[in-house]
């Protein structure tokens, strides 16, 4: 096993964050995989995502139901709401007062208006589902919990919330929550921070100050980063050269049935050029950022299947 | 007016910059809103209308994408002049300050200094409206109040946070005003408040309940806090109120419009037309929808037209040639059956905007994708911009 993943995996939680778009949903299920792969129990927790990282692995949707997927592989798609009302279910024993509460218009209004609840009671079910013990022995149900947080920005605030709220709530059970929930993504022992990113200026620009702000406001440090999408040599040296010189020239002329020259030598220079973004970018994390970068191919392809996600498993491991 | 099929979208667009007094541009993270609001209010000022790109994105993307590195809650000016901006145009951007809108408003509406002071003094009011998520989508529409009314600009393009906060934020000014009412929170705190500890009568069993419940949960410290911050409210709902219904009246208007953007990508084109139907189902006057970052196989056919020398090339690089070929058009062939999907699902014909030569974040970046989103009518450095196309 590569060092980088090794370390990932011999911790109990996982946060992925980064700017929207950057395909924290595919890595985080890569990752799933490559824990998977070598015999973990892992869960893949997303949140309110509507389009789940279970289509990815073949697996219909799953909704707010934690599903097996694959052999010992798991994931859900939290529902703030629902984590709200079985936290009052779990808290009020009585069913019939339960019920009542969560019938009442009040609490309803109170749950989709009160700032930073939802995000609150989320942190608190990935804590709980980390803390899950079964059998006699009292084993972790997840050896490795995989949380895709919501995008940077949002995400960013969303990690601040458990400081937010140990600080608002001195006492009682919500306040002592934030406080173990802060604790846990504090713990460089349990959690790893990964950074996700793809090689563009705000994605990059993002990601690094996710990383300045997690440590600095938060606490949080972040452990590896991850930069998707790279666009990989696919031509020699000579062969850029050749393909420059020819463009140059104006070539064109058949290349294959039904393709020209000219357009294979277009979608060259257009190559040349995603490379020359990808090697200034990891050039640039590697620079900033300091932490074990793993970078991720673009992938080219229709759709995205278990092909694709063991490949970029595969690739994770070579880390 | 909408880009209805059978309009040219680019034309709808470019008339409601020069119509329009709001612009809200929303969609999913990442697909390049910021860049689209960015450009959009580059362009209204070229065309001579006095411009602010506002975002309420806490990330600095905004700041990013024109080329700056910071922006504050206060808008600053941005020299255009090398654009040719037409006589009184301006270009103005800046950033979401929740603290200070959230303290602004606060000052606006309190009955009295003493109201102001406990207020803006709370515990609850502190961590609430700096560090929690959420306040954001609720000043968010505090704001574009405040500067729809500003006299210094004609046109608000707002830039807004990713899909599903986008969604909170149409929600904001109901969701504040049922925080913060009478009928919701205070009824059962105010009572307890007053009283000052636990045992007190509350209006009804439901109410009594949820205290029980809020006080076992958030204890009594909390709960105090909390109370005393609805109390200092009072006398503030019927302004707040009064407020969020004009925003609601406000986007609902004539002169205020919705853009959608979005990329190709089959997933977060599922995204898009989640938020359309959202926004239909909440009235939002939709203007269009900009699809960025089309993959260039999509135009595949100019690149016939230009006659070029016929060249035979070695094997070796006619293959990998044909292997990028290959790959791009596999990933544009998925980009145009989505694209299908989106239109006949929407009845909206998309504006499609190519991946640029690079990666957009300064001005004159931002005008070569103005350029192309208004079908490069300018010269300018629309050369570089229709190279994209290609």
């Amino acid at each position: 096993v590569a060092p980088l993943l090794e370390d990932l995996l011999s911790r109990r939680l996982v946060v992925l964050s980064g700017k929207g778009g950057v395909g924290k949903s595919l890595v985080g299920t890569a990752l799933a995989m490559a824990a998977r792969e070598r015999g973990k129990n892992v869960l893949l927790v997303e949140i309110d995502s509507p389009v789940e990282a279970a289509r990815y692995l073949g697996a219909a949707p799953v909704g707010p139901v934690l599903s097996e997927v694959r052999p010992g592989l798991f994931t859900v798609n939290l529902d703030p709401q629902g984590v709200m009302d079985e936290y009052v279910r779990g808290s009020v024993k009585l069913d019939l007062i339960a019920r009542r509460i969560l019938e009442s218009p009040i609490y309803r209004r109170f749950f989709a208006a009160a700032p930073g609840l939802k995000e609150l009671m989320l942190l608190g079910k990935v804590m709980v589902l980390e803390e899950e013990r079964t059998g006699l022995a009292r084993r972790p149900r997840f050896d490795l919990v995989i949380l895709d947080a919501p995008a940077t920005g949002h995400g960013l605030q969303f990690l601040k919330v458990p400081l937010a709220a140990s600080r608002a709530i001195p006492v009682g059970p919500v306040g002592s929550n934030a406080r173990r929930i802060l604790a846990l993504l504090r713990d460089p022992a349990r959690t790893a921070l990964v950074i996700v990113a793809i090689p563009e200026e705000m994605a990059v620009v993002e990601a690094l100050d996710l990383q300045r702000t997690a440590a600095d406001e938060i606490g949080v440090k972040a452990r590896a980063f991850v930069l998707n999408a790279c666009h990989e040599r696919r031509l020699t040296e000579e062969q850029e050269a050749e393909a420059l010189r020819l463009s140059a020239r104006k070539a064109g002329g058949p290349l294959a049935p039904g393709l020209r020259l000219e357009e294979g030598l277009a979608a060259a220079r257009r190559h040349m050029r995603k490379r020359k973004l990808t090697r200034f970018y990891e050039a640039r994390v590697r620079r900033s950022a300091r932490l074990p970068l793993v970078t991720l191919p673009y992938l080219f392809r229709e759709e995205i299947g278990p092909d694709e996600v063991r490949l970029l498993a595969g690739r994770l491991g070579e880390a | 007016v909408s880009a209805r099929r059978g309009r040219d979208p680019g034309a709808v667009l470019a008339h409601a910059l020069e119509e329009r007094r709001i612009l809200v541009v929303c969609g999913s993270g990442g697909v390049g809103k910021t860049t689209t609001a960015a450009a959009l209010g580059l362009e209204a000022a070229r065309r001579g209308r006095r411009a602010l790109v506002c975002t309420i994105d806490p990330s600095r993307r905004l700041a990013t994408s024109l080329g700056l590195t910071q922006l504050t809650g206060k808008p600053r000016a941005l020299d255009i002049r090398r654009f040719d901006p037409a006589e009184g145009g301006t270009l103005h951007a800046m950033t979401l300050d929740t603290q200070g809108t959230f303290d602004g408003l606060v000052e606006r509406y309190a009955p009295s200094s003493e109201a102001k002071k406990r207020i803006l003094g709370n515990r609850f009011y502190r961590e609430v409206s700096a560090a929690l998520a959420g306040s954001h989508e609720y000043m968010a529409m505090e704001k574009l109040l405040d500067l729809s009314e500003d006299e210094r600009f004609d046109l608000v393009v707002l830039d807004t946070p990713p899909t599903r906060h986008a969604l909170d934020f149409l929600e904001a000014p109901e969701r504040l005003t049922a925080f913060l009412d009478t009928s919701v929170l205070r009824f059962f705190l105010k009572p307890y408040f007053l009283a000052g500890r636990l045992t007190i009568k509350v209006a009804t069993k439901t109410g009594a309940l949820a205290l029980r419940l809020v006080d076992r949960f958030l204890g009594l410290d909390f709960l105090r806090d909390l109370s005393e911050f609805f109390l200092a409210f009072e006398g503030m709902y019927d302004g707040f109120k009064e407020r969020a219904s004009r925003v609601h009246d406000l986007l609902r208007d004539e002169t205020a419009a919705f853009l959608l953007v979005s990329n190709p990508a089959p997933s977060v084109l599922a995204e898009a037309l989640y938020f359309h139907r959202r926004l239909r189902e909440k009235e939002m006057p939709l203007l269009g929808i900009v699809v960025n970052r089309v993959h260039p196989a999509e135009n595949r056919s100019r690149a016939r037209t230009t006659a070029g020398r016929t060249v035979k090339v070695r094997p070796e690089l006619g293959q990998k040639l044909v292997s990028l070929l290959r790959d791009e058009q596999a990933v544009a062939r998925a980009e145009r059956k989505s694209l299908q999907r989106l239109e006949v699902e929407t009845g909206l014909t998309p504006l499609l905007v190519p991946e640029m030569e690079s990666d957009v974040h300064d001005l004159r970046a931002l005008r070569e994708v103005a350029a192309v989103l208004f079908g490069g009518l300018e010269a300018g450095n629309g050369a570089s911009a229709a190279g994209a196309r290609r």
